[in-house]
């Protein structure tokens, strides 16, 4: 009797440090109350036990009103101290309670491949009148540990993030369904190798086409880590979970330039308010679906009603993702209405047929296509709009005529004539290799006639003439010291030798303008979707006058410049993140316009270019609209991939971050110029995580080529000659040209 | 403002532009490195700044600065045909003269692909081959053997090809086929060496020539659309490395037959070269370089956009209005925006004029370049020698490693072709180098190979 009360002060006493913890000392004299119960729980066999039971009804009862006092006061950051809290549920707790049994796989505690992931094969059960149904799932998530250190927080690590990928692909083997628990403070940003930014990449480039039914919970969700095992089909959160582009602690740091530090107290509240990072705020914004409610302040890991709800949540999602691919609407609403908390009407087989699963695929599109697309700003009339729609199925119509049903049947003949040309060659000329000859021959030609190589001389008016070069002066080459190089004439430099050294190849910065006028064909570049910019759509202080400065210095209204252009005659759609607009970052306008370009590719079997000036992440103003740009627009570059398209990313500057996390560092090709800079996180972030010194080179081209992010490194004075050997040679059998 | 020349190069050359200079009555301010303190142009020139190194335009362009400069004369060799800095001195706030062609043509020119392009559309006979980089095996055996058919045609015995590198020169990325078999995998060697040394992996294919004369146009063009030329010269003899030895002007000699009429081949090349200079408005001294076969056939080889080594030989036979000619004045002159003041018709060719360059060097093992001390150079004078050189004859002077090795050039005058051969023999005879080399060895010249090469002149070589 006595040990029982004893756990139950030790319960209460648990309680008072949590709501300590969250809302600070000074929040109801809660500090006061911990002391005495403190003092309680150590004299407890001292005081008369008559006592003890109506001592600790006191202070259940005051720890109560306490506790519904700072529900009712809570606020973002709290909230975020409540995901972070070590009382807090984990992955572990939710597989002991929520699941029947399991099996973890790659290994479990420290003997881990990763111990921040687990994945783990489990069983879980259904009621359906008497009845038990059985539902094999495989299930993946980052795991915090109540402060254990091994588990560093739940920040995955690349491999972490590899072995979810492996498993993922494992429950499409067997056809199960995944469901993701999302609790990370972000990946772990480190870039041996597969590469962080490299496997988020990844995952989320297979996850977009995952024929498995998927769901997410998000407890705490951090940016990029979350988004590496969170494409899903379905996303839940935790009343009392937040999904952030960054740290509010990270967002008040760069709000106030600091360098290294702490930022103050009042900016980090401020900041967790401003990037509505809540759930109630994600339902809103409309990158989640669903919210799972939490007890006051949040659920503790023996909070057995909260397990017991989530689990009929999961089941439900995950009914309701499979009923998607098979039913009516109608139906679907009524059966899911049926399925109640308390108990399951009916059972729901989990497994997918050929043509269900390329329903789930489609619906999964679409839910990502449609996200965020309310927060976009375009000028548009009721009949432009109507215009524009009639005007894309017509020219979608024409490209599919086109190549879907005269180039089908050309491209037929043509192969006969290659057949019969190149056996009528092996009669007159003994040749190693017709094929390649004849290939070659093709490719030798068009070089030829349609490219001007640059041995051949171009008259002075056809080069753009960088504004940087107009000055009589010069410079001296960053690696003078090294290179012995001699100073640079700046006319020279900006002018012959593209910003290049030609000493020792260091590239100097160039503005985007010199890209657009010296990589494409003379007056072949034309812009589209000028219009699409962002909005400010979590009406974050200060942003949109930052955007307003941003508008008016560049001209621009977002930071990616979506155009049509030829290069050596191809035609190619394009798109350029220009580091004058707000360092590059991605938001909502970007990833639309992102996406609209590359389906334009797509339905006009054009090759599609990616082009990275520099960009600085995912634009934290916008908050997780920002974040599922990543998810969204690896989706769309699946699908252009998967149609055969051709997809090159050229990385130049500096690349960080969500976009090269995800549809940057997707693309089966992607090369960098020479003194690029490529990474997850800066290296002031991985410092801080880490707490180890970052080498200078960590993120040079040389270290990307080396882990495998890069397949070549080119020299910006030769990167349209490059880039028209990579059409001529790259790519799938869709594009117009083949 | 009176004028003043910055002379942006070393040794001899630099010695006759400031000779040139005071003779027009123009200031000028010459520059030296730290191995040259010894040499004669830096004990000749009155105002003098040493710089790092020949090559550095910043250092070059901050005297001309220095010392208010109006024009600069790169001389030969060093940055004399780099383009980038002409057009630097010209294009820079406080703009230079530069005393050589315009940017544009040396750039255009000193291209040989594009200058052969043009040529070809001009109608000047190049050495059969291709006109356009080629960048894959198929098409470069499709057009070597398409090369082969057009040589054949011509008469050519015996082709081999010379498979080069589009971005190379001097003797780098290229390399003789003998026959077709081994096109491709030459052309595959050579694309690879092409793109690592040179960045561009265009190669092209021409036949090789097995045996000929070098001839070579002195053309001089103002910026007045005038265009002379002072007769030819001929620089057959050459070391292995296609160095020249012995130059000769005029190219052609009358004491010897040919099979074809050397007048009417000496006027058609040079017609052609005056063709090519006017098409890029050449407004400054250049040579024309060409290939004579024993058949009469010539093709246009390169086309050296500044003044050269061997630019007396050409000075000493012509006459402008029977006064004798200074090139180094001429290009001067024209540089700063003078007319002629005389044509073609007022300059007239008399006499035969022969170059030596005296050089350190061991032509028995592989014409290696020598260092060491010179303690000895001795001569006599006569009036139809003159030397060239920046060695002096008052003290031991020591021959730096950087730069190249000629230290002398004697020019020989002569009233007909055994007049000069008499006048050589004896200089040659006469002339005294001797020096040590830094292993305390006698330091070897070439003079014993000029001797022996002396009989080889004007005749046709096998290369």
């Amino acid at each position: 009797m006595l040990i029982e009360l004893h756990k139950k002060l030790k319960d209460l006493l648990e309680l008072a440090v949590y709501i300590k913890d969250i809302k600070g000392e000074d929040f109801s004299s809660i500090g006061n109350l911990y002391e005495n119960l403190l003092e309680f729980y150590h004299n407890f066999y001292e005081i008369p036990p008559e006592r003890i039971s109506s001592l600790i009804n006191d202070y259940e009862a005051t720890l109560k009103k306490i506790l519904l006092k700072a529900e009712e006061t809570l606020n973002p950051y709290e909230i975020v101290k409540i995901t972070r809290h070590p009382q807090r549920f984990t992955l572990l707790d939710i597989l002991e309670n929520v699941y029947d049994s399991y099996m973890e796989l790659g290994g479990d505690g420290e003997l881990n491949i990763d111990p921040a992931i687990i994945c783990a094969k489990a069983l879980i059960s259904r009621r359906v009148g008497d009845e038990v149904y059985f539902h094999q799932v495989m299930v993946i998530g980052h795991e915090k540990g109540h402060g254990e250190e091994f588990r560093r927080g739940g920040s995955a690590a690349p491999w972490g993030n590899e072995k979810a990928l492996r498993y993922m692909k494992m429950a499409e083997t067997e056809g199960i369904p995944i469901h993701f628990y999302i609790f990370t403070p972000g990946a772990y940003p480190i870039e041996d190798y597969p590469g962080a930014a490299q496997q988020i990449a990844r995952n989320l480039f297979y996850m977009s086409k995952l024929s498995v039914p998927t769901i997410s919970f998000i407890s705490e969700g951090g940016s990029g880590g979350a988004e590496a095992i969170g494409l899903t089909d379905l996303r839940l959160m935790a009343e009392k979970g937040y999904y952030s582009v960054i740290s509010p602690e990270g967002a008040a740091a760069i709000e106030a330039k600091l360098k290294d530090g702490r930022p103050p107290r009042e900016l980090v509240e401020k900041m967790a308010k401003a990037l509505k990072l809540t759930a109630k705020d994600n339902l809103q914004l409309g990158t989640i679906d669903r919210i799972i409610p939490e007890p006051p302040l949040g659920a503790r890991r023996k909070d057995y009603d909260f397990f017991k709800r989530l689990k009929y949540e999961m089941i439900k999602a995950t009914d309701e993702v499979v009923l998607q691919t098979r039913s009516l609407k109608m139906f679907r609403k009524y059966a899911l209405s049926k399925q109640t908390p308390e108990s399951f009407s009916y059972f729901v087989n989990w497994e997918l047929s050929e043509d269900e699963k390329e329903i789930l695929i489609e619906n999964r599109y679409k839910k990502y296509r449609e996200m965020t697309r309310w927060a976009i700003l375009e000028p548009k009339g009721f009949f432009k709009s109507i215009a524009q729609k009639g005007a894309q199925l017509g020219q979608s119509i024409a490209y599919e005529v086109k190549y879907r049903v005269l180039k089908s049947s050309h491209k037929t003949f043509k192969k006969f004539w290659e057949d019969l040309a190149s056996e009528s060659s092996l009669l007159l000329k003994p040749v190693s290799d017709p094929i390649k000859t004849v290939y070659n021959l093709i490719v030798g030609k068009k070089v030829r006639t349609k490219i001007r190589m640059p041995g051949e001389i171009e008259s002075e008016s056809d080069f753009y003439v960088s504004p940087l070069a107009l000055q009589d002066k010069t410079v001296t080459c960053p690696q003078a010291e090294k290179y012995g190089c001699p100073d640079l004439w700046v006319p020279d430099l900006y002018g012959e030798f593209c910003g290049v050294c030609p000493n020792c190849g260091y590239h100097f910065p160039l503005e985007y303008h010199w890209y657009i006028n010296n990589l494409f064909d003379k007056g072949s570049v034309k812009t589209f979707n000028d219009e699409i910019s962002s909005g400010n759509p979590l009406n974050f202080e200060g942003y949109a006058e930052k955007l307003k400065k941003a508008r008016e210095e560049t001209g621009l209204n977002s930071a990616l410049l979506s155009f049509e252009a030829k290069i050596g005659g191809i035609s190619i759609v394009a798109v350029m993140l220009v580091a004058d607009f707000r360092q590059g970052t991605v938001g909502v306008a970007e990833g639309e316009k992102f996406i609209r370009a590359i389906e334009l590719a797509k339905i006009s079997r054009r090759p599609f270019i990616a082009l990275v000036h520099t960009t600085g992440g995912i634009r934290i103003h916008e908050g997780t609209m920002g974040v599922v740009q990543m998810p969204r627009c690896t989706m769309a570059v699946r699908d252009y991939v998967d149609s055969g398209g051709l997809y090159i990313v050229i990385y130049d500057n500096n690349s960080y971050a969500g976009p090269v996390a995800s549809f940057l560092g997707s693309a089966p090709y992607q090369f960098a110029l020479k003194s690029t800079r490529l990474g997850f996180a800066g290296p002031r972030v991985i410092f801080e995580t880490t707490g180890q010194p970052v080498p200078p080179d960590y993120h040079s081209v040389e270290n990307a080529l080396k882990r495998g992010h890069i397949q070549g490194i080119w020299d910006r004075r030769e990167l349209r000659k490059k880039l028209f050997f990579a059409l001529l040679t790259m790519g799938g059998p869709n594009l117009y040209y083949r | 403002m009176k004028d003043k020349v910055l002379i942006a190069n070393r040794g001899e050359i630099a010695i006759r532009i400031m000779e040139a200079c005071e003779a027009l009555g123009l200031e000028y301010v010459a520059v030296y490195t730290k191995e040259d303190e010894e040499s004669l142009h830096v004990r000749l020139a009155k105002k003098k700044y040493r710089i790092s190194d020949y090559r550095d335009m910043n250092d070059l362009l901050a005297v001309a600065d220095e010392e208010k400069c109006t024009a600069i004369h790169p001389g030969y060799g060093f940055l004399s045909e780099n383009y980038r800095f002409a057009r630097r001195v010209v294009k820079r706030e406080r703009p230079l003269i530069w005393i050589g062609p315009s940017w544009e043509a040396i750039r255009d020119l000193g291209n040989k692909l594009y200058m052969k392009k043009v040529a070809y559309q001009l109608g000047i006979p190049v050495i059969p081959g291709s006109i356009e980089p080629i960048y894959n095996e198929i098409e470069a055996e499709l057009k070597a053997e398409e090369i082969l058919e057009l040589a054949q045609e011509e008469g050519f015995q015996e082709v081999s090809f010379l498979v080069k590198a589009v971005a190379g020169g001097g003797g780098m990325g290229i390399e003789e086929v003998k026959n077709l078999e081994e096109i491709r995998p030459v052309f595959r060697k050579l694309r690879a060496y092409a793109k690592r040394l040179f960045g561009d992996e265009g190669i092209i294919i021409e036949i090789k020539i097995p045996v000929f004369q070098h001839l070579e146009v002195q053309i001089l063009g103002s910026k007045h659309d005038e265009y002379v030329h002072f007769g030819t010269r001929n620089c057959t003899i050459q070391s292995p490395f296609r160095q020249k030895r012995i130059e000769l002007a005029p190219g052609f000699c009358e004491n010897i037959s040919y099979e074809f009429d050397p007048k009417k081949v000496e006027e058609e090349i040079i017609q052609h070269s005056l063709n090519l200079a006017k098409h890029f408005n050449y407004d400054s001294v250049g040579t024309f370089e060409w290939l004579v076969t024993p058949e009469g056939k010539y093709y246009l080889m390169e086309v050296n956009t500044r003044i050269q080594v061997e630019n007396e030989i050409s000075a000493k036979i012509s006459f402008i209005k029977n006064k004798p000619v200074n090139l180094l004045k001429e290009q001067i002159k024209v540089a700063f925006g003078e007319k002629l003041g005389y044509s073609q018709r007022d300059i007239e060719f008399r006499g035969i004029s022969l170059e030596f360059r005296l050089i350190a060097e061991d032509t028995k093992r592989g014409f290696i370049p020598l260092s060491g001390v010179i303690t000895k150079f001795d001569y006599r004078d006569y009036p139809w020698l003159t030397i060239r050189t920046h060695v002096p004859k008052d003290k031991p002077y020591t021959i730096p490693t950087q730069f190249d090795p000629n230290l002398a050039l004697a020019i020989i005058y002569g009233e007909n072709f055994n007049d000069l051969m008499e006048k050589s023999k004896r200089f040659l005879n006469e002339v005294v180098i001797e020096g040590k080399t830094f292993k305390g060895e006698p330091l070897a010249t070439n003079i014993n190979f000029l001797k022996e090469k002396l009989s080889d002149v004007y005749k046709f070589l096998a290369v």
